[in-house]
């Protein structure tokens, strides 16, 4: 099956999943989507490189991501089952859930894979659309605020990403006629007037950080998180974050062997420590915590791309970094879900005693709160280790310090309020304990060991994949 | 002849930025989709039918047509006026002017032998007076109208520069800037319908 035909199945199956108004067989459409998934991977997998039509390519590192899709997606697909049975929701909004959730998989994967400018600006575009139906999900004041700041500002966003393109479009008039292709434009890229491209990749950049929810337009994509179900803020958390990394790298990757490299580095940089110094400074006083969980995202975010800005080891320890986040995160979001259930407040002051309470839940918590603090055996230590190292081979010493400090500071907002939340006596209101079921926290705490699994053991396969998905780039 | 259409596209970004009526929007977004068919209609250096329609379908169509008509019936009856902004009346005219101005200085000094310094001013300067217009309303209505101001300026940008993508990526951008106006219609009609107003002051709810 090429990449072709399963964009054109989403398609079909997303429409028809809107038209199906049986909940079971609405959520069977989802899973037999996971399965076509499933069945593209083993065929990507046997063709590493192969050129799906003109617009497609199915690289070593669209396929590493495709796989963290398929394991969010199917997760995520399961936990919105179980939300669907608990709050009753109507048989008309779990069609359009499920026909979103299709869609905006299916422009997710399309991103991954995308070769041609144009095309990857396209999806990216429906991946907003299908983001926009599934933030709104719950239909209340909070889920239609966030929609439309997310659709206004997004589509901004993505309107200037495409005034990057169409000014790669006028430096590559020096070179004739390209087909705006990635190899093509990496191939003369070095011809290219680099004041265009400087402007291209700014432009690109910008548009797409709401997608990895970095400065400058992150406050829409917090709010979407925090107004959504918690199994789509966990894949705005994880896979679409992927996406976004994968959009902006993409370009980079072309324009590397060009005389700009250093500043694409600067800029990547500067826009790093911004979106860190913001995370820290939010993260110290917000209560929600979905929000602080959306927060903890741009941390990690934006020590993706300070690692991938610093070049060398940095390149990998990004990638590798953003596979466990993916699974560390959607796990804590899954499990927000729980939270909620039991205790019917998403704010810290109406949750504690968590560990007692819901003992499964709160080892999930406890462990995940680790994964994502970098505390060993998590693998994130290894990843951020790895950031430093390349600060420090680049003599970024002092950079190197304070990105130490804000991260402290953002270790300290998540133990306070998240260790609170685990041990405290609170007085609380009211408390459902039905609302915990062990196969959901089963599941995970399966995706956090995978994420101490990875750290601990480094398995071959991962990194030697990771190293061939980034051979291309300068050392 | 591309000159006067020019000049009369910029003509409407400065009366758009002092409108305070929201009925007077409507005319000059189709006003401008017919502006932009015209410059690309003399822009095609051979007529191709294909991309004749394509050209057709997204100026004439959806931009003169579609789009006024559409914003007509989402406001239809409960938004006249919109909401007071910071900078108004001739401050924004005046701050209209110096966008367009300073438009035209960059692009003249780009000295790019593949740029078209005419386009690329009222390109910018679209952009930059969607932006503007953007930021200085808080009325929602007035923030599509600046989304779609600034795809006007995209439109025109890609004139400036001259960017040729094949066809059928032109049909996806297309399909989804469609869309994306479509979905934002959607959600506007439910803001309307849940706030009653439609004052963007009111979305404050999300907090940390």
């Amino acid at each position: 099956m090429s990449i072709v035909l399963f964009l054109s199945i989403t398609i079909i199956l997303a429409a028809t999943t809107y038209l199906v108004r049986i909940i079971y067989l609405s959520h069977a459409m989802v899973f037999a989507y996971v399965v076509l998934m499933v069945i593209l991977a083993f065929e990507l997998v046997n063709n590493v490189g192969a050129a799906h039509g003109e617009f497609f390519l199915a690289d070593r590192l669209g396929i590493i991501f495709y796989i963290v899709l398929i394991v969010v997606s199917f997760f995520s697909a399961i936990h919105y089952v179980k939300f669907v049975s608990n709050r009753k929701v109507e048989a008309s909004s779990v069609a359009l859930h499920n026909a979103g959730t299709i869609f905006f998989t299916g422009a997710i994967a399309g991103v991954l894979f995308a070769s041609h400018v144009g095309i990857l600006w396209a999806l990216m575009e429906a991946t907003t659309l299908g983001a926009s139906v599934l933030i709104y999900h719950n239909r209340n004041q909070e889920s239609l605020e966030a929609t439309w700041k997310y659709l206004f500002v997004c589509s901004i966003g993505i309107t200037l990403a495409f005034a990057g393109i169409l000014f790669l479009g006028l430096a590559a008039h020096k070179v004739g006629h390209i087909d705006f292709t990635f190899s093509a434009i990496k191939a003369v890229a070095s011809q290219l007037n680099p004041v265009w491209l400087q402007a291209c990749f700014l432009l690109v950049l910008t548009g797409f950080s709401v997608k990895m929810g970095l400065v400058p337009l992150f406050n829409v994509d917090i709010d979407a998180k925090d107004a959504s179900p918690s199994q789509v803020g966990a894949s705005l958390s994880s896979v679409l974050m992927n996406a976004g990394f994968v959009a902006i790298y993409r370009f980079y990757e072309a324009f590397s062997a060009t005389a700009i490299l250093p500043w694409m580095n600067k800029l990547l940089m500067i826009t790093g420590m911004l979106s860190l110094f913001f995370a820290a400074a939010y993260l110290l006083k917000v209560k929600n915590i979905k929000r602080l969980f959306a927060y903890s995202s741009m941390e990690h975010a934006s020590l993706v791309m300070i690692a991938f800005s610093a070049g060398g080891i940095g390149y990998f320890a990004a990638v590798l970094h953003l596979i466990m986040h993916s699974l560390a995160k959607s796990s804590l979001f899954f499990q927000v879900s729980q939270m909620h259930r039991i205790y019917a407040s998403k704010h810290d002051d109406s949750i504690g005693s968590y560990l007692r309470i819901n003992p499964l839940g709160g080892l999930v918590l406890l462990l995940g709160f680790l994964s994502i603090i970098a505390m060993p055996p998590s693998g994130m230590l290894i990843t951020e280790l790895m950031m430093f190292q390349a600060l420090v081979a680049k003599n970024y010493w002092w950079l190197a310090i304070i990105i130490l400090i804000l991260v402290l500071v953002i270790i300290y907002g998540l133990a306070v309020r998240l260790l609170g939340i685990l041990f405290l006596k609170k007085p609380l209101a009211q408390i459902n304990l039905k609302g915990a079921t062990w196969y959901e926290s089963i599941i995970q705490l399966g995706l956090i060991l995978l994420v101490f699994y990875i750290g601990l053991f480094r398995p071959d396969f991962i990194v030697d994949n990771i190293k061939l998905a980034i051979q291309s780039l300068p050392l | 002849m591309i000159n006067f259409v020019i000049i009369i596209f910029i003509i409407t970004l400065i009366y758009l930025s002092k409108v305070e009526m929201v009925k007077s929007y409507y005319p000059l977004m189709g006003l401008q989709g017919v502006l932009l068919f015209l410059l690309a209609f003399l822009e095609l250096q051979e007529i191709d039918v294909v991309h004749l329609l394509i050209i057709l379908l997204e100026t004439l169509v959806f931009k003169a047509l579609f789009v006024p008509l559409f914003l007509l019936r989402i406001t239809k009856g409960r938004v006249h006026r919109h909401q007071k902004s910071p900078i108004k009346g001739y401050y924004s005219v005046l701050i209209a002017l110096v966008i367009i101005v300073l438009s035209f200085i960059t692009s003249h000094e780009m000295h790019d032998e593949f740029l078209d310094v005419k386009y690329f001013t009222a390109a910018t300067s679209s952009i930059l007076i969607g932006l503007f217009i953007a930021i200085n309303n808080r009325d929602l209505v007035t923030h599509l109208i600046a989304y779609l101001v600034i795809e006007n300026g995209i439109f025109l940008l890609s004139l400036a520069l001259g960017s040729e993508m094949p066809m059928f990526v032109n049909a996806a951008i297309l399909l989804d800037i469609f869309t994306s106006v479509l979905v934002m219609g959607i959600f506007f009609n439910r803001l309307k319908d849940y706030f009653q107003n439609t004052d963007a002051s009111q979305l404050s709810h999300l907090k940390d």
